[in-house]
């Protein structure tokens, strides 16, 4: 191929590239180790010694044009290309989207408020001997608690020393459990775990889950109690909830306490409007009940193998669902939508 | 329990300027929990919760006490206007006298059946309607009123905290009473008009014609009941043996105001002023009088019980400097004795302490020092205690707990990624399911009292749940994976069971996404050596199961329902299942992947498309593995009806392996597998 040739061929060529790709294959053709120019550049030897000059700088000019002209018809394409409309409203690519119960976030975020705060998360049997769940915990015999109304017993043959086989109704079992573990307190424990009562209807479930707070030291007061309940209501529903601690009674603590925290829906007022009109159907007067707690009685300490003139402590048991349907925005409000396993309950969270 | 009680009814009792919210607001604060206040006309009405040890307080009097304590806390002035306890005994109300000629034969069989027994008989009454302040009071509290003489026992009831009964004198048979307990099979019908069968051992009254005339402590019998023609009564103050109370209202389902009070255990003391105030009430109101001697058959007076409480220690549990005088008049309110004492010999626990004397409506709630400090602590107010963070120590977590929920979280999040939904069922299965999949009930534990057929026995596998939240699911989705982790429990003889956690998954999408599926667990745990081997299990469809293995150890396994079971329930599409020892995954997890350091020569691949008839995929590349040398990976590109098309890739890590030493150690390896 003459000079012209070559030329001509490259118009040609540069006019059907349509893309980079093609152009790229253009520049090798022609700029390449053995591409046309180079080889217009090696018929340089045999061209008459007064040519030479003249056609050397002819095909240096055609290089230079070339290039040129492969660099200009380059940013054509790509201004081209940058050109090409894509509908950004057309839906990406589908991934699969699982859930877990909401149960679960709970329980993770209980266990990371109070990790934050040197509680260990442990786990102990869930069915339990008698001793562990009622003995231990100062429930007499004859206490209600302990009746078949309100405790699932197993058909097991009776324990010689811990009595019959139960399946846990509180968590508070483990207090004993922890006591026994540790030998003798410094005690930072929580137990988050499955409980069981027999009460099955159109809001209350079987099965349920509960957390547990145990905290054994010397010098623990009421107003360490006071402390670490706040905080970890102010880390779980926010900063601006309050707590107020009322008078109450279970067996395994003394003094024992309810914890209320103040209503976000009408902000601890009672009423939903400013006149008074409308009232707040979720709360009692502003306050919602989170559960109990309490300095941890003395026949429980003993239980547990720990002196009870040297060492005091507090615990709380919590109802986790109870918890998550107190926090805003989880939008469920019947434990039965829990545990009744409909697919399309659960696929949303 | 919960009672309700009016503002002007309270004040019947107590002289106080706190206003019906002030009271709500500071009682809840320090006492009984009032949960609402209503106001209906112009009259208030508290709705409070009682805590089961305090019945003492389910009354407007037991109230008005409590307030006499707490309101000065919060600078109100409040003074009790009278008390009962104190204003009325048989002995000022003129009861030790003998009334009449009626007269009542009473025997009482079994011992700890009735702490108290006291009646009185008074005739000329005359049953009409209830003055207006009663009827109302009552009807503002929920108790629909009848007529005087049911009205003033239930006026009775919320004034001072003691159910009492009123019998029609002239329908008791022989004028005598036996107080026993029942034999099983026994009926009486109530007052509420229900024919009630009884368990047996409820405590029950006999007449002389041997009719059931009463249910103690739960409702009286409609043989014996007051009506408009009544002239005669028996007024009846009992307190009972709690647990008889309980047992019986559960049983039978009557859970009358009156056993909510008796179940909890009553006051014996109390029984004297209420039965002095009912009479005066009966009096004035129905125009009786007073026909028989009184019977008070109390078998065992209580004992005055006194409790210590050192003062070092009631600071100690409140966390504050609480005054001594602040304690003594705290507790004076309230109806304690209190006496300090100051002994310097006594260093620990402290000098000072007091000496308690409860009040019998106490007792069963007042034992040891603790008790004490509850009353002090929240009569000062538990609002006024500072909150202080528990002091931080360092208690070491056991490694496998750690692992165990940190390897739930991890796996439970990496599954949704997946598109998995998590469910959470009970720990419970029916004994229908344990049936229809052909498994043993023998091998699970039984609740003894199950309240429902489908919550009957421990699970010993997460499945029988996963395939019946598919069973419940059908149709809902085009595609449904679930999978749950939970304990299962086994049985040990003489002992606790084990409880051991697993993870199961469901799939209704085939065998390989399954499979898929834990071979990512696997990878996500950078847990290796995993193999599988054909399983033969009743549950899943022959020759569509397999064991997993971690080197020889069985870690789980995983299969294809039987059809027969798909058919049972109708399931829509097939269903392959899995279930893995959660524990195993918890031992041999690691964090960071192992590294291998990458092939920095030449990799050939090729392609070859083999007739998979005579070998499986697992020997296959076990025999590849061990004829070449240079191997270093396979992988299946395609695959149609018998053959699969793999990809072997070669790589000689000294030096760049020529393409066509490649190929002859392909051909040796196809020669092989082909045979």
């Amino acid at each position: 191929m003459n000079l012209g040739d070559t030329a001509d061929l490259l118009k040609k060529e540069l006019s059907k590239a349509n893309d980079l790709d093609s152009l790229k294959e253009i520049e090798t053709s022609f700029l390449g180790r053995n591409g046309h120019i180079n080889k217009l550049l090696k018929t340089l030897k045999n061209a008459p010694q007064d040519k030479r000059k003249e056609l050397g700088i002819s095909i240096n000019k055609l290089k230079q044009e070339t290039v040129k002209l492969i660099s200009e018809k380059k940013d054509l394409l790509i201004e081209k290309s940058n050109n090409k409309k894509i509908d950004i409203t057309l839906p990406g690519k589908k991934y699969p989207k699982g859930s877990l119960n909401p149960v679960t976030y709970v329980i993770e975020e209980i266990s990371s408020i109070f990790e934050k705060i040197g509680f260990i998360r442990m786990s102990y049997p869930e069915i339990e001997w008698e001793f562990f769940s009622f003995e231990a915990l100062n429930m007499p015999k004859d206490h209600p608690a302990r009746d078949d109304f309100e405790t699932f017993f197993m058909d097991f043959p009776k324990h010689k020393e811990y009595g019959k086989m139960v399946l846990t109704p509180h968590t508070s079992s483990g207090q004993n459990r922890e006591m026994r573990r540790l030998g003798k307190p410094p005690i930072r424990m929580i137990n988050i775990a499955k409980t069981y009562r027999p009460n099955w209807d159109a809001s209350h479930v079987p099965m349920f889950h509960q957390f547990e707070g145990l905290c054994i030291d010397e010098k623990i007061n009421i107003t360490h109690l006071k402390g670490t309940i706040e905080y970890f209501v102010k880390e779980l529903f926010g900063n601006d909830r309050e707590i107020r601690l009322r008078p109450f009674h279970f067996q395994f603590t003394e003094p024992s306490f309810e914890v209320d925290i103040t209503c976000d829906i009408c902000n601890g007022t009672g009423y939903l409007d400013s006149k008074k009109s409308q009232k707040c159907r979720l709360c009692k007067q502003g306050w919602l009940e989170l559960g109990g707690t309490g300095m941890v009685h003395p026949n429980v300490l003993k239980a547990g193998g720990i002196d009870s003139s040297k060492y005091t402590g507090w615990a709380f048991g919590f109802g986790v669902e109870r918890v998550m349907m107190m926090k805003e925005g989880t939008g469920i409000n019947n434990m039965r939508d829990l545990y009744d396993g409909d697919i399309r309950v659960l696929e949303q969270f | 329990m919960n009672i309700k009680i009016t503002y002007s009814w309270l004040l019947d009792y107590l002289d106080t300027d706190a206003n019906p919210y002030e009271i709500q607001k500071y009682l809840s604060l320090s006492g009984p929990s009032v949960e609402t206040v209503e106001k209906i006309g112009d009259e208030y009405v508290f709705d409070i919760e009682i805590t089961s040890n305090r019945v003492d307080m389910a009354s407007v009097f037991g109230i008005a006490q409590e307030a006499q304590a707490i309101l000065p806390q919060f600078g109100k002035k409040a003074k009790l206007k009278i008390n009962p306890l104190e204003k009325y005994s048989f002995k000022k109300s003129g009861l030790l006298e003998k009334g009449g000629d009626d007269n009542l034969d009473v025997e009482i069989k079994g011992e700890n059946l009735c702490s108290r027994f006291t009646a009185i008989v008074m005739n000329s009454v005359d049953v009409k309607e209830s003055p207006a302040k009663i009827a109302k009071r009552l009807e503002l509290c929920d108790i629909r009123p009848l007529n005087n003489v049911i009205d003033i026992s239930n006026y009775l009831m919320l004034s001072l905290g003691q159910p009492t009964h009123i019998f029609d004198y002239d329908k008791i048979a022989g004028k005598k009473m036996i107080l026993r307990e029942s034999k099983k099979g026994e009926k009486i019908i109530t007052l509420d008009g229900k024919k009630i069968n009884l368990p047996g051992q409820d405590i029950v009254i006999e007449d002389g014609s041997s009719n059931i005339i009463d249910l103690c402590g739960i409702m009286g019998g409609n043989n014996s009941k007051v009506d408009e023609n009544t002239k005669s009564i028996l007024f009846f103050v009992q307190t009972y043996n709690k647990k008889n109370i309980r047992r019986t209202s559960m049983l039978t389902g009557q859970r009358s105001v009156a056993a909510t009070y008796f179940e909890k255990g009553l006051d014996t003391e109390r029984v004297e002023p209420t039965l002095c105030f009912g009479v005066e009430l009966l009096k004035k109101e129905t125009g009786g009088q007073i026909s028989s001697k009184l019977i008070d058959i109390y078998p065992k007076r209580p004992k005055e019980k006194q409790v210590r409480a050192y003062l070092k220690d009631i600071q100690r549990v409140m966390g504050v400097s609480i005054e001594e005088k602040k304690i003594t008049s705290i507790l004076k309110n309230l109806g304690f004795k209190v006496e300090r004492f100051e002994n310097d010999e006594l260093a620990y626990p402290d000098s000072v302490f007091f000496d308690v004397t409860v009040p019998t409506f106490r007792a069963d709630d007042v034992d040891i020092k603790e008790d004490i400090i509850e009353e002090v602590a929240r009569i000062y107010g538990y609002y006024k205690l500072p909150s202080i963070m528990s002091p931080l120590v360092h208690i070491k977590q056991p490694k496998d707990i750690e692992g165990l929920f940190k390897i739930t979280q991890r796996i439970k999040h990496f599954l949704k990624t997946l598109g998995l939904h998590e469910f959470m069922n009970y720990s419970m299965i029916s004994g229908q399911m344990i049936d229809d999949l052909d498994m043993k009930k023998g091998g699970h534990l039984k609740l003894a009292n199950t309240i429902s057929k489908e919550i009957e026995y421990m699970r010993i596998s997460l499945l029988p749940s996963l395939i019946k939240n598919n069973i419940e699911n059908k149709g809902k989705k085009d595609e449904l994976k679930i999978f749950e982790i939970a304990k299962v429990y086994k049985k040990r003889e003489n002992d606790l069971p084990t409880e051991k956690y697993k993870l199961a998954i469901s799939a209704d999408t085939d065998f390989f996404d399954l499979k898929g599926i834990l071979t990512a667990i696997f990878e996500e745990l950078n847990i290796k050596n995993i193999s599988y081997k054909n399983g033969d299990y009743n549950l899943f469809s022959k020759n569509k199961s397999a064991v997993i293995y971690s080197g020889k150890e069985i870690i789980g396994f995983i299969g294809a329902l039987n059809e027969k079971y798909i058919e049972k329930f109708s399931l829509k599409k097939d269903l392959y299942l899995a279930e893995i020892d959660f524990e195993f995954l918890i031992k041999n997890y690691s964090d960071i992947a192992s590294y291998e350091e990458p092939i920095k020569t030449a990799i050939v691949k090729l392609d070859s498309t083999i007739d998979m008839s005579a070998i499986n995929y697992s020997d296959l590349k076990r025999q590849a593995f061990s004829i070449s040398k240079h191997l270093i990976n396979i992988e299946i590109i395609d695959s149609y009806k018998n053959n699969l098309t793999i990809r072997f890739y070669f790589a000689d890590k000294d030096k760049n392996i020529e393409e066509d030493a490649a190929k002859k150690e392909l051909d040796s390896i196809l020669e092989k597998v082909e045979k």
